[in-house]
């Protein structure tokens, strides 16, 4: 029990003493994690990152060779599938954040205000995420069989016959197939974070807004939105990492077909690696979207601790 | 106080995390009761209840045999099958048997990188240099030594549904490719898919495009571009293969197939929707267990024009890695000896490998298959298994290209030469 | 894993409208959006509906019958042949196993780190934070193929519990960045008090920050234990053995294997869901009070 010490810049507790020994002393709380992290997350990527330089099989048996740059040279300009998976990527984190994120808004919007079986609407719309990714894309590839499937199938019941595809077996529908089924998935987690949001949106405001004369949507634009605003930075950034995540989905409804027009980063990293035993280029294609997410996560992080300066 | 609080808990935590790790660590991760040995086979699941079937008998023969074994069989598809035994190479984790194709792209793969023991001493005790026909034993030499000890001889060819053929107007099974081309065009005009395949896995249209090689370019140029001694993008052979495979793709190929597994694509044979069905000898079985009348199917080989039939072999493979390659040894002696051979011919192919035993007569399918075999003077094995990994991966590529457009027929051979100039 | 940002719980309650002073006319909006509201719903739930439909039906049925005719017999043998074909006991077991070590080992771990980064503000300590976010936010597949290479140097392969190791290094980061504000948050006084009573340092975080933590660690047991049973593409690399699978694995492997037993897969697909779904209705008042309130401050 050492004693209260005063410094030039008191602080209480934990934080006393010389910021050197604050440090020894946070150590055996911070170590579990810190070498958790290091050894198991932080290495392999950064392992990843230096096997890019590299060409290697894969089996323990045989060592990684020195190349280069080649990897990179050969990904850019020998690789096509590399370019549809990194379109795609971007395909799907644009779509991301127009078509769920607007949806999760609405969602969140309606369900704010009281109404019969408010808690039922909000725990069905919420309830495909509890589903496992894997598990979606199982139940999602069974409801677009092309013969048996619950969408053909009522098609062809209304008549509506031509409107019946290979949802999963037509290259050019294909990606968007497996984002509807993300969609469906989604919604209800930014759903969520719009309706914590919206608890933040003082109610004085609002009332003073309406004593106002101010309409709904009026209140809407000049009370509840620049109150959601930090949410809503949330929900994009966390929308765009998601995307960039893209794998289960992926893998359970199409393995990256027909002919890899479904093919995404994360999924062709792992591709490469693991199924053609080509871990430099795998490495080469990790590398880019490593980059790619930091680019959208340090700012963010950034921004979000400057604003928690003491 | 604060120390020795401290203290307590950093050593409780790096207990639980020894504790952890030490449980971790088990050979190959499946719990062993006392006293019994454990052997793991490591097979590729099958579509059909008779070759479940002849796995079973085996399996239960064996362990009545030894009681001191139990034997664990793990089924996955064809492509996890594959990529699982990739990734054990080198590990603990694998089987101590594995069932694979030979051929130096795939069961060679895993000779080169030291998953497969040489059998040599084994093949000595057990004297299997005696047991086997010509082919099968060929089909384990061919590294040096002896890696794997034969399982299957399995041959390619067109299956065909009697009924539709009289549909549509065919009277003789189509023996030169025009027949062929002739023959798929009245099925379409008769309304009938000619053909099924499942495009998700490359490995079933490949069998299209090897036959439409074999055709265009005959033997010996065929043979030439697998071993590197022909160019790809010199023979013209080559070019003509690809514009009939878009042919193929855009006529006479099943809606959707792009999107469906093979085995999905069988469906469609099983149910009449599809007229024919580019499958092997495994096949007979699937055909009779999936409720189709086998005096309506028949099967003739791929017109190429050359002697050649598609076939290959399969062997089951000990793991480099097991601590159990005696009994593993004892387990494949008992699976290929003539009295458990004689009981599941028929199951996973037409003809055994083993030399004393006569072929199957319960399928009468597997009879169609002896003039098939009779009328050829050579085999070709399929590419996945004749090219290293790399290239069949690209081989793939550019025949799912050439079939979605993305690449012109008289471009593919150049994108193949290219990728076997850079290698 | 799914990420959500959490402070102490603060407004609460939802937008409410002033005290009427005059009687409104019939609030047309009100019941279109409901109506809206409704049908979305049951689009939303129509997917659980046909994959429960098709759970309980035999294979001609579903070959024959239309898709939303009810099936002629209920094939209730369909769940008992999933359990065997998918082999869920074990699968079951070896998801429980780790998911009941790994969800309160790394709460205990993260809450640990987040406590020393807020409250011992040793230099540097946002900077170290920083890092634990972001690994937090990478995606997992670009440290896969290293991370199996590590796993089998040490042995770990194929093992659930060697599977814990890197879900806890995946999980931690996100939750220590979560709780670091919280931990924040305490006011000093609390902790000037506390050592005033003699508390040691450890007293004051596992007597007093623990427990007025108890709202958030609570959120995030759930949210960690649904992301732990559900991690898919880690556990796919790192377990062979099919005895070793977890749940995930399980289904893939379900899928791809038995393509043609849709009865016996969407019975498994249900199956294999209930432990997670008995989670979240456990835990879904917490999502109902809108004890996540705010998502803004790390």
């Amino acid at each position: 029990m050492a004693p209260i010490q005063s410094l030039a810049r008191t602080a209480p507790g934990a934080a006393r003493g010389p910021r050197r020994r604050r440090f020894v002393r946070a150590l055996p709380y911070l170590a579990p994690a810190a070498l958790l992290y290091a050894y198991f997350l932080a290495y392999p990527m950064i392992d990843a990152v230096r096997l890019s330089f590299f060409e290697w099989s894969g089996f323990r048996t045989e060592s990684p060779a020195f190349v280069g740059l080649e990897n990179y040279v050969r990904i850019l300009t020998k690789d096509p599938v590399f370019w549809t998976a990194l379109t795609n990527s971007v395909i799907w984190v644009v779509l991301s954040l127009v078509v769920p994120m607007m949806i999760s808004l609405l969602l969140a919007l309606a369900l704010n205000r009281r109404m019969i079986g408010r808690n039922l609407f909000r725990s069905v719309f919420y309830m495909p995420a509890v589903f496992a990714s894997i598990t979606v894309a199982s139940i999602w590839r069974w409801i677009y069989n092309p013969t048996l499937g619950l969408l053909n199938e009522t098609l062809r019941t209304v008549g509506l016959e031509d409107w019946a595809q290979q949802w999963l077996g037509n290259p050019d529908i294909a990606l968007y197939s497996i984002f509807a089924a993300s969609v469906w998935q989604g919604v209800g987690f930014g759903m969520i974070l719009f309706l914590a949001g919206l608890q933040q949106v003082p109610p004085e405001q609002v009332d003073a807004a309406r004593v106002d004369g101010a309409g709904g949507w009026q209140v809407f634009r000049h009370v509840s939105m620049p109150a959601l605003k930090p949410t809503t930075v949330v929900v994009i950034i966390l929308t765009m990492i998601n995307s960039l995540k893209v794998f289960d989905l992926v893998v359970g409804m199409t393995g990256g077909g027909p002919a890899q027009s479904t093919q995404v980063l994360a999924l062709w990293t792992y591709t490469q690696s693991f199924s053609n035993h080509n871990f430099g280029q795998g490495s080469a294609v990790a590398t880019v979207l490593l980059v790619i997410s930091l680019f959208l996560v340090v700012p963010y992080l950034m921004w979000s601790m400057r604003s928690d300066k003491e | 106080m604060v120390t020795r609080r401290i203290k307590v808990k950093a050593v409780g935590v790096i207990a639980a995390l020894g504790i952890l790790t030490a449980c971790g660590t088990s050979p190959d991760g499946v719990p062993e009761g006392k006293g019994t040995t454990q052997l793991v086979v490591w097979m590729p699941a099958s579509d059909s209840e008779a070759q479940e079937a002849a796995v079973d008998t085996m399996v239960n023969g064996f362990e009545k045999a030894n009681p001191d074994v139990t034997v664990t069989v793990e089924e996955r598809q064809t492509d996890p099958h594959k990529q699982a035994l990739r990734q054990i190479v080198g590990t603990d984790s694998g089987p101590d048997i594995y069932w694979y194709w030979e051929g130096l792209g795939l069961g060679g793969e895993l000779v080169d990188v030291g998953l497969s023991q040489d059998l040599t001493e084994y093949y000595d005790e057990y004297g299997w240099a005696d047991r086997f026909t010509n082919p099968a034993l060929a089909g384990v030499t061919q590294y040096g030594g002896y890696h794997g000890v034969p399982f299957g001889q399995q041959a390619m060819a067109l299956y065909y549904n009697k009924d539709l053929f009289a549909q549509a107007g065919i009277s003789a099974e189509p023996t030169t490719y025009d027949e062929l081309i002739a023959a798929n065009d009245k099925l379409v005009a008769a309304g009938i898919t000619p053909i099924e395949f499942g495009g998700t896995v490359n490995w079933h249209i490949m069998r299209l495009l090897d036959s439409l090689l074999e055709t265009e370019c005959g033997a010996e140029t065929n043979t030439a571009l697998a071993t590197g001694k022909a160019s790809w993008a010199e023979e013209p052979c080559v070019d003509a293969a690809y514009t009939e495979l878009a042919t193929w793709g855009e006529k006479y190929l099943n809606d959707g197939y792009f999107g469906m597994s093979n085995s999905d694509s069988s469906q469609l044979f099983f149910s009449g929707d599809a007229a024919m069905a580019f499958e092997g000898t495994w096949f007979d079985a699937e055909v009779t267990d999936s409720g189709l009348d086998p005096e309506n199917v028949g099967i003739f080989a791929f017109p190429t024009g050359s002697d050649r039939l598609s076939a290959f072999g399969e062997a089951l493979y000990i793991n480099a890695a097991s601590e159990k390659k005696d009994v593993a040894a004892k387990f494949l002696d008992f699976v290929t000896s003539d009295d458990i051979q004689a009981e599941t011919v028929g199951s996973s192919g037409a003809i055994s490998v083993n030399k004393n035993v006569e072929p199957g007569t319960e399928n009468p399918l597997n009879q169609l298959w002896s003039p098939i075999f009779g009328g050829a003077s050579g085999v070709y094995g399929p590419s996945d298994q004749n090219l290293p990994l790399d290239l069949t991966t690209e081989y793939w590529r550019v025949q799912n290209s050439v079939l979605t457009g993305d690449i012109a027929p008289d471009k593919a051979g150049d994108a193949m030469q290219e990728f076997v100039d850079n290698q | 894993m799914t990420q959500i940002a959490i402070t102490p719980p603060g407004r609460a309650g939802s937008t409410s409208g002033f005290p009427r002073r005059r009687k409104k006319p019939r609030d047309y909006v009100g019941i279109g959006l409901w109506v809206a509201l409704l049908i979305s719903a049951v689009a939303w739930f129509v997917p659980f509906a046909f994959m429960f439909l098709t759970s309980v039906k035999s294979k001609a049925d579903i070959n024959q019958l239309p898709v939303w005719s009810l099936p002629t017999t209920w094939e209730w043998s369909n769940f008992v042949g999933a359990v065997e074909t998918g082999n869920l006991w074990v699968t079951a077991g070896n998801s429980l196993v780790v998911s009941l070590i790994k969800v309160p080992l790394g709460l205990l771990i993260a809450a640990a780190a987040a406590f020393a980064l807020a409250r011992f503000r040793f230099r540097r300590h946002r900077l170290l934070l920083g890092l634990f976010a972001v690994g937090s936010m990478v995606p997992v597949q670009i440290a896969l193929g290293p991370l199996f290479n590590t796993m089998l140097s040490l042995n770990l392969l194929d093992s659930k519990f060697g599977l814990i190791l890197p879900y806890l290094a995946f999980g931690v980061p996100y939750q220590i960045f979560m709780m670091y504000g919280f931990f924040r948050a305490i006011p000093d006084e609390l902790e000037e008090s506390s050592a005033i009573d003699g508390a040691s340092t450890f007293r004051f975080f596992w007597q007093i920050c623990l427990p007025l933590a108890k709202p958030a660690l609570a959120a995030l047991f759930i949210l960690d234990f649904v992301a732990t049973w559900n991690e898919y593409a880690i556990a796919a690399t790192l377990l062979q053995n099919q005895s070793n699978w977890t749940i995930p694995v399980a289904v893939q492997g379900f899928n791809t294997q038995y393509t043609t037993d849709y009865g016996g897969l969407n019975a498994f697909i249900i199956m294999s869901a209930v432990p997670v779904l008995i989670v979240y209705l456990m835990f879904q008042r917490y999502f109902a009070q809108g004890a996540f309130s705010g998502a803004v401050k790390g």
